[in-house]
């Protein structure tokens, strides 16, 4: 996997690239929106991480001038700009997602790997499955082990979103985002009774566990823990 | 005062060409009044010639010699040998030609009448009578000149009084008016120089003055309640976030003072990355509130289907509630709307659901309930926890503010703060209420309102 991170801040970009190397993903960074243009568009990357404040030419130009070239790569935007419509206009200029400083790494792992997962997988399917956990999304009927399993919308929705993101982790403001659509962060963590009351229904009467809790970073379903 | 002056110069200047204009037309039209009098006079007097005789001529030209004294004609009659037959004037002006109009000719006072002294131009008209004989018509201008010495005299008076007058109300203007537009500008230098609790005096003539002062005042107090809630936050802080701070920085320090081993690291690392996230959160919490406040999260300002979001977030807290052996309870009519911002109104709510939930004990009960209402609709969130006191009530909307009852509990005392500022920002209101046990807390939405915050 090759990344390119667009980042000014020096401190934060030796940072960046020790973590990401040590994830295992090969990156190369610029530190000025001019260079990363040129990178970006003579290059052939995986995922573009681009910071929003850039000197020579601000990150969100950068994108806009990607987009109109017909550069598809998902790209994830980091701000310490954190109003809504701040993500909002991030989006918009052709952004696939959007990350406020600060943030914790574990946070950034997770969306760009769902990031470059979602390229490969956005071919229409009609079934999910992990192990013996499946989900038809023609009558969202849901089995484990050919048994039945009842759930409610919103555990629907939950299972769902999992399950496209099967063996990834994903964080609790991701799901907060995007099954619940809400952009904040709860005093309380709402998401880890809403997880609980699901694995108590997929996991609680099956010998092997499949929704795992990785503590301080997220959830993941997986065949293996 | 200068633009006292100024006015009072500029009115000067428009009432001298004014009254210039008026003497002018009033001597013009003198002026056509003698030319229409000879006219007149020479077409009677030909007639009395042709119709009646000489005589009769020569009765009437003395006749109007004596009778008119005031209009002061004179004239003469030639014979057609060019004798003076009759007449007031010594002779016939070289100048004068007869050609029906009426000249002006100068005229040596002595050389026409021995009592005259008006030397000068006089407007003459003469004329051939049948017989051959001339007649000629002057009109002494005495009489007119002296009218228009009446005219410019009275002029020259108007225009004296009424620049007076301009200065004197220049001068008053000056005293009274501009003397208030002298109080906002030195109220305005005040504030310039950092007294933010200055107001432009108000005088109780209720005009278009004392409406620009009610409009700066308000202007102004606004201004200062937004300064007043950024000093509150480099306050806070100043106050709340130095101690989390200075904590987390002695324990990394206590760690590095002596060799530990790699267990102990990990656990103190672990410790300080969730110090700074509740640092984070509370920096975050602190920045949203002063955003809101200042009104200025209005960007995304959109149709919110309230009834959508609180089904939404109470079946997120339900789970939430029920996990810690308490029961939300939602009754939540359809179709509330309201204009404003989704993000803001998810997080008021849910901060208001997480304290419900965190200030009851167990076996607690919370209800979720909004109802239609009159103008608008009414949120319903209540409990019957421990409940704020009554005395509490505007207490518990500061920053940072904690009931000792809550203390032992998380948080950082910036929710209902929240709360309160986004309830604003939609021009809607918070009421506290004893729920007898517990506390109640009304939000009362108009529907589609705009907010009426600017």
């Amino acid at each position: 996997m090759r990344i390119l991170l667009i980042e000014d801040d020096k401190q934060a970009a030796t940072y960046l690239v020790k973590g990401l190397a040590e994830s295992g993903y090969s990156i190369d960074h610029a530190a000025d929106g001019e260079q990363g243009l040129d990178l970006a568009l003579s290059e052939h990357y995986d995922v573009l991480v681009v910071d929003r404040m850039l000197p020579k030419r601000d990150g969100l130009s950068l994108i806009r001038m990607l987009r109109a070239d017909g550069n598809t790569t998902p790209i994830l935007v980091l701000s310490a700009l954190g109003e809504v419509d701040d993500r909002v206009d991030g989006l918009r200029s052709g952004g696939d997602d959007y990350l406020i400083k600060p943030y914790a790494f574990a946070e950034l792992l997770a969306r760009l790997d769902a990031l470059v997962r979602r390229r490969t997988a956005t071919k229409t399917v009609t079934h999910l499955k992990v192990a013996d956990l499946e989900l038809n999304l023609l009558n969202h009927k849901v089995s484990r082990a050919g048994q039945l399993i009842r759930l409610q919308p919103m555990e629907l929705r939950l299972l769902e979103f999992l399950l496209r993101h099967a063996g990834q982790v994903v964080t609790r403001t991701m799901l907060l985002e995007q099954v619940w659509d809400l952009h904040f962060d709860p005093q309380t963590n709402v998401v880890d009774t809403q997880i609980s009351r699901l694995r108590s229904k997929i996991d609680k009467d099956f010998d092997k566990p499949l929704l795992h809790t990785l503590r301080g970073i997220g959830y993941k379903l997986d065949e293996l823990a | 005062m200068r633009i006292a002056l100024r006015y009072a110069g500029i009115y000067a200047v428009f009432m001298t060409l004014g009254l210039s204009v008026l003497y002018w037309t009033s001597n013009r039209y003198v002026d056509e009044q003698i030319i229409a009098g000879l006219h007149q006079r020479m077409i009677e007097l030909v007639h009395i010639d042709t119709a009646k005789g000489r005589d009769n001529l020569i009765t009437a030209l003395n006749a109007q010699q004596a009778g008119n004294v005031k209009l002061q004609r004179h004239f003469l009659l030639l014979s057609p040998e060019h004798q003076k037959l009759e007449g007031d004037l010594q002779a016939w002006p070289p100048d004068l030609k007869i050609d029906g109009h009426v000249v002006n000719v100068w005229i040596a006072g002595k050389l026409i009448s021995e009592q005259s002294t008006a030397d000068g131009y006089w407007p003459m008209l003469a004329e051939t009578l049948a017989d051959g004989s001339r007649l000629l018509l002057a009109q002494s201008l005495d009489q007119a000149e002296e009218l228009q010495e009446v005219i410019l005299y009275t002029i020259i008076i108007i225009l004296l009084v009424s620049v007076g007058l301009a200065l004197t109300m220049g001068w008053f203007i000056g005293r009274t008016l501009l003397a208030r537009i002298d109080k906002v500008s030195m109220t305005a230098k005040a504030i310039s120089s950092g007294n933010f609790s200055q107001r432009v005096p108000l005088s109780d003539r209720n005009d278009e003055f004392d409406e620009l002062a009610t409009q700066l005042n308000n202007m102004l107090t606004r201004i200062e309640k937004l300064l007043a809630g950024m000093r509150q936050v480099t306050d806070n802080i100043a106050h709340d976030l130095r101690q989390p701070l200075s904590r987390l920085r002695n324990r990394l320090e206590i760690t590095l003072l002596e060799k530990r081993d790699m267990l102990e690291y990990q656990q103190v690392l672990g410790e300080t990355i969730e110090d700074a996230d509740e640092l984070i959160r509370t920096f975050n919490a602190l920045l949203e509130i002063a955003q809101t406040e200042a009104g200025s999260l209005r960007g995304e300002w959109q149709t919110v289907d309230m009834t959508a979001l609180l089904a939404d977030l109470g079946e997120l807290y339900q789970e939430l509630a029920a996990s810690k052996d308490k029961h939300l309870l939602i009754n939540v009519q359809q179709g509330l709307k309201v204009t404003g911002n989704h993000h803001l109104l998810a997080q008021a709510i849910s901060n208001l659901l997480d304290n419900a939930i965190k200030y009851t004990e167990n076996k607690g009960r919370i209800t979720l309930s909004a109802k239609q209402h009159a103008k608008g609709f009414v949120v319903q969130i209540s409990d019957n926890g421990l409940g704020i006191p009554y005395e509490k009530h505007s207490l518990v909307l500061e920053r940072f503010y904690r009931l000792d009852t809550a203390r032992s509990t998380t948080g950082n005392g910036l929710g209902l703060s929240l709360v309160k500022a986004v309830m604003d920002l939609h021009g809607a209101t918070l009421k506290f209420a004893d729920n007898k046990p517990g506390l109640a807390i009304y939000l009362h939405f108009e529907s589609a309102t705009k907010g009426t915050k600017v």
